[in-house]
């Protein structure tokens, strides 16, 4: 009994595993296929195999990307766009979310419930009219005109988390802070903030998967190189290099390597962050 | 070490954007004499071969000579470009330098809001245009633009595969069709086609009817102006279309084949043609094409039609890209002598035929060498050789919403889903 | 102390910043969409007031009808596919101790995290018929024939495919972590009873993430609306317009046919069904609970 019991439980284990690896296969194999071309010549795409062994390999594919797609420029411009409006939405939406869930005041539950309305606007559904209004005011092809809507369309989703986050908060915390006589202000930088580390991690994490995904807006407020961000790489390495596939898929190679490494490096945390944000969801 | 890495992350993001920081202002620095900086927008990806890099050549030129100048490229492929130059239109907000086409559908809405500044026709007289190739460019009178080349729509054909296999240029569309067959036996692809890009459908029914009727220009001008696409020889072009569509002429998937894969095709030897203009003619050129192809390419012109009044003869060609100033531009007048310095006769004519680029719209004949390659030489024929020209093809001849619908049409009608009928049915109702 | 939390002047100094970004990024361009769309702007020079006209025109327009249709059936793609798979998945990883739990985990995710636009270009080269991935893994099992991914009647299928499998590992990983948060208390009691891996799963896994599984629900539903990025590239709507998307439309409206009055009126449209559904959603999963 014992044994086969331990026999089944083992057969139970590969079934899983087998399962599991091919999900996993699935969901991986394009991106090998992707890295393996990437080192061939382009005429050795056009084979019948899934994958091959390139006659020589072609490290120069990537030089070439790297030098002409602008990958360091365009990925500084997206670290630095995604960090900032990361910035502005945690400090906004911890404000927000303080005055809406412990300020004392009558008209808290209609602004919180109208800037929450913002999570269901499509971002899209504001492309044409803010393309005129920053055209009018001359932020076109300025990094305004990505973070004002990338930090207004991740607000609601950071308001709802740290709301609900603070009213878990017990307010003898505050109260005794409040008694040594701090002001509102010096509360929630100093009282409030740093409780809320796992929620500002989700908040940090969704917003910048949001925005990392992103290129809509980019591709039609931009011209000009200096705020492009890295999907452009992509973008305008395709139409350069449009006779040489192997290129092409060094620089989606190269352009996909920052976000994956982060995210190899920090999955734990940024797991856990996902979390979090499920839970409360 | 968690704390280590994001650590070590924050430095990065910080030294990657003081790098990009120190690289911006150096440049700011060294102009801070008063320069003069001229934005252009381009539809030439490619910087470094075909009509991108004679662009480049020119731009780099002219800055060399006039210091002054500063010069910035914005560039996008045909489609996006197309869009993006949309998007400036409506914000009233061009760049300085444009690149445009010089047919109705892209550039009367454009003029008449006023978006684009007049040139001084008199002043190009002895630029050696071709006779009527301004014509595109212009509007009641006036000239808003210069073209770039004499397109011309043909075949290319890769020579080896052809003589190896002992098969012969079709002279008749009949032929074409019966020599798909042969090719796909062959396992090979008979002809490489975009259909993603939908205009090459186009221009191929505007082809097949220009050999179906001999002149075509006239005829399809007031088929748009009256919304009338009655005329036989139109239901019997699409059919001609369909009927290279079901006999398995171009590659599967062609209808979702963008540019770049369908010329590919045929640059790797995949295809045995490929039905394209002759700004690709620089493909004779192009390091990144085999070499196989490279050294064989041909071209001919689309066959006659049997029982048709047109020649092979009466071939599809017109003066498309060009360019043309902002209206709103700071800086017109720079912009319009760095036009003017782009298209004197020895600059944009001569190198884009030294380079094996293309045909420019001015008489290049003073360029001739003889060592020119086949493509070169092959759509020179074409082009002294013929009787008559389609002008600007029927899709581009009405407004940008009929360009939007007759190309969409061309693509249902090649999956099948609108018949040779109702799809000029459709045309008809779109020009109203 | 009461007197410093009803502070009129911190209390506004707090919600300033994020009431003044909504009206600007939000609320203004909305109105600013409402106003276009009453006109025939076609995006350059004059124009005028033409009533409700682009709202007449959109009830007929078929392209719309089938951009609704494809959010629809991506939508319904999200929820009988991906979301299935991914709740199976969740529940097999859970079961799997030590290393390879975490493994798999950051390997399912880690499409997630590659832009769209290197997305949307992959897959184009995957679903490429002459030498892509797809059709060279059918030739390995013997077709013959090139099966046009992208090609009319398939395209959909084909960007539901990408959509699908980009999607995969952030509804696992929500999964997963509702699974997790199950006392496990309740699996070893399970255990003991002898229920099956099988009864276990759909007696007390499925019952106990019935509220995960809702709010994943109505965020697929939203985020099927909503699609733009991947399409954009993938087919840009095409063939024809068999696997349009609303924005996409609205944007091909505006900026290819020099319509932006009707694109704007098309936006308006967007909002209100994008809010009814949320709406309606949340009503339905509400009178669910208290039933």
């Amino acid at each position: 009994m014992e044994i086969v019991n331990h026999k089944n439980k083992s057969i139970g284990k590969i079934i899983k595993f087998i399962i599991l690896s091919a999900v996993a296969i699935v969901q991986i194999f394009p991106l090998v296929w992707l890295i393996n071309f990437s080192l061939a010549s382009s005429n050795e795409l056009f084979t019948n195999g899934l994958l091959i062994i390139p006659a020589k390999i072609r490290w120069d594919n990537y030089i070439t990307a790297f030098v002409d797609g602008n990958v360091l420029l365009y990925l500084r411009n997206s670290l630095l766009i995604n960090s900032l409006a990361v910035l502005i939405v945690i400090v906004i939406s911890i404000m927000a979310a303080f005055a809406c869930t412990r300020m004392e005041w009558k008209l808290s539950g209609f602004v919180k419930n109208l800037l929450l309305v913002g999570m269901m606007i499509p971002i899209h559904a504001t492309l044409l009219p803010n393309y005129v209004i920053y055209q009018k005011i001359g932020i076109t092809d300025t990094i305004w005109a990505l973070l004002i809507p990338y930090v207004a369309f991740s607000l609601p989703q950071g308001m709802f988390l740290m709301s609900s986050f603070i009213s878990s908060i017990p307010k003898e915390m505050e109260e005794a802070a409040l008694i040594d006589g701090c002001g509102i202000y010096r509360i929630i930088a100093i009282i409030i903030t740093p409780l809320m580390k796992s929620s500002i991690v989700t908040v940090t994490i969704m917003t910048f998967l949001n925005n990392w995904n992103e290129f809509m807006m980019a591709s039609t407020y931009l011209s000009s190189k200096t705020w492009k961000t890295l999907p452009f790489s992509v973008l305008e390495f395709t139409g350069e290099y449009s006779s040489n596939y192997a290129v092409q898929f060094a620089v989606m190679a190269l352009t996909a390597l920052p976000a994956v490494v982060i995210y190899v490096l920090l999955n734990k945390h940024i797991t856990k962050g996902i979390a979090a944000g499920a839970v409360k969801g | 070490m968690k704390k280590k890495l994001l650590s070590l992350l924050l430095v990065a993001t910080m030294v990657t954007s003081l790098a990009g920081c120190s690289g911006a202002k150096s440049s700011d620095s060294a102009s801070v004499e008063e320069k003069v900086t001229i934005r252009v927008f381009s539809n030439q990806t490619d910087r470094k071969t075909g009509q991108g890099l004679i662009e480049q050549t020119l731009f780099d030129n002219y800055v060399k000579e006039n210091p002054n100048i500063n010069i910035e490229v914005e560039a996008l492929d045909d489609e996006a470009y197309k869009t993006k130059f949309k998007a400036y239109a409506t914000g009233n907000a061009m760049p300085d330098l444009l690149n445009a086409w010089g047919q109705p559908s892209f550039l009367n809405e454009v003029i008449d809001a006023g978006l684009l500044a007049e040139l001084d026709k008199s002043s190009y007289d002895d630029y050696g245009f071709i006779e009527g190739s301004l014509d595109g460019f212009s509007r009641d009178g006036k000239l808003y633009g210069l073209p770039r080349n004499t397109d011309v729509m043909a075949f290319y054909y890769n020579k080896k595969i052809f003589e190896e296999n002992g098969w012969k240029v079709p002279t008749t569309y009949a032929e074409l069709l019966a020599l798909a067959e042969t090719i796909n036996e062959a396992g090979i692809v008979p002809c490489s086609m975009d259909g993603s890009d939908k205009w090459p459908l186009s221009i191929w029914m505007h082809d097949l009817i220009a050999k179906i009727n001999g002149e075509s220009k006239a005829m399809l001008e007031a088929s748009v102006t009256n919304a009338d696409f009655s005329d036989p020889s139109y239901v019997q072009a699409a059919q001609l279309l369909k009927d290279a569509v079901d006999v398995g002429l171009f590659q599967n998937g062609f209808e979702t084949t963008d540019y770049g894969t369908a010329r590919n095709l045929f640059a790797n030897g995949q295809a045995a043609m490929y039905y394209m203009g002759s700004w690709e003619m620089s493909m004779a050129t192009n390091e990144d094409v085999l070499e196989d192809v490279r050294n064989n390419l041909g071209v001919f012109a689309m066959p006659v039609v049997e029982g048709g009044q047109g020649a092979a003869t009466d071939i599809a060609a017109w003066n498309g890209g060009g360019y043309a100033v902002s209206a709103n531009s700071e800086v017109k007048e720079e912009t319009i002598a760095l036009l003017n310095y782009m298209f004197q006769p020895e600059n944009w004519s001569k190198l884009a035929w030294e380079n094996g680029v293309c045909m420019s719209a001015q008489d290049y004949s003073a360029y001739l060498t003889g060592d020119e390659t086949e493509p070169q030489k092959a759509f020179t024929d074409i082009v002294v050789g013929s009787t008559s020209i389609t002008g600007v093809t029927f899709n581009d001849l009405g407004t940008s919403e009929f360009k939007t619908i007759s190309e969409d049409g061309s693509q249902q009608l090649v999956i099948g889903a609108l018949t040779p009928e109702k799809f000029w049915e459709t045309m008809a109702e779109a020009c109203k | 102390m009461k007197k410093l939390y009803s502070n009129k002047w911190v209390i506004f100094s707090l919600v300033a910043p994020g009431i003044i970004t909504f009206i600007c990024a939000i609320l203004a361009p909305i109105c600013l969409s409402f106003y276009y769309g009453l006109t025939d702007f076609s995006g350059m020079g004059s124009f005028s007031f033409i009533g409700l006209e682009n709202y007449k025109v959109l009830m007929t327009d078929t392209s719309f009808w089938l951009s609704l249709r494809n959010s629809l059936l991506l939508a319904v793609g999200f929820i009988c596919i991906q979301h299935p798979l991914a709740i199976i998945t969740a529940a097999v990883l859970d079961r799997l101790q030590g290393k390879a739990e975490g493994f798999f985990r950051c390997v399912y995710f880690i499409p997630n995290v590659i832009s769209v636009a290197i997305i949307a270009y992959l897959w184009k080269f995957i679903y490429n018929p002459s030498f892509g991935l797809l059709n060279n893994i059918l030739k390995i099992f013997g077709a013959k024939a090139e099966v046009n991914w992208l090609g009319s009647g398939l395209a959909i299928w084909s960007v539901l495919i990408v959509l699908i499998w980009h999607g995969f590992g952030w509804g696992m990983l929500i999964y997963y972590t509702g699974i997790k948060n199950i006392d496990t208390v309740i699996y070893e009691a399970a255990a003991i009873d002898g229920a099956s891996a099988k009864t276990t799963f759909l007696r007390i896994t499925l019952p106990l993430m019935k509220p995960v599984i809702q709010v994943n629900v109505t965020l697929a539903i939203i985020s099927a609306l909503k699609q733009m990025e991947t399409v954009y590239l993938l087919t840009n709507g095409g063939p024809g317009n068999e696997t349009q998307f609303l924005a996409n439309y609205l944007y091909k409206q505006a900026f290819n046919s020099f319509k932006y009055g009707y694109g704007n009126a098309i936006s308006i449209v967007f909002v209100v069904i994008c809010l009814l559904a949320t709406v309606a959603l949340n009503k339905i999963f509400a009178e669910q609970k208290t039933a």
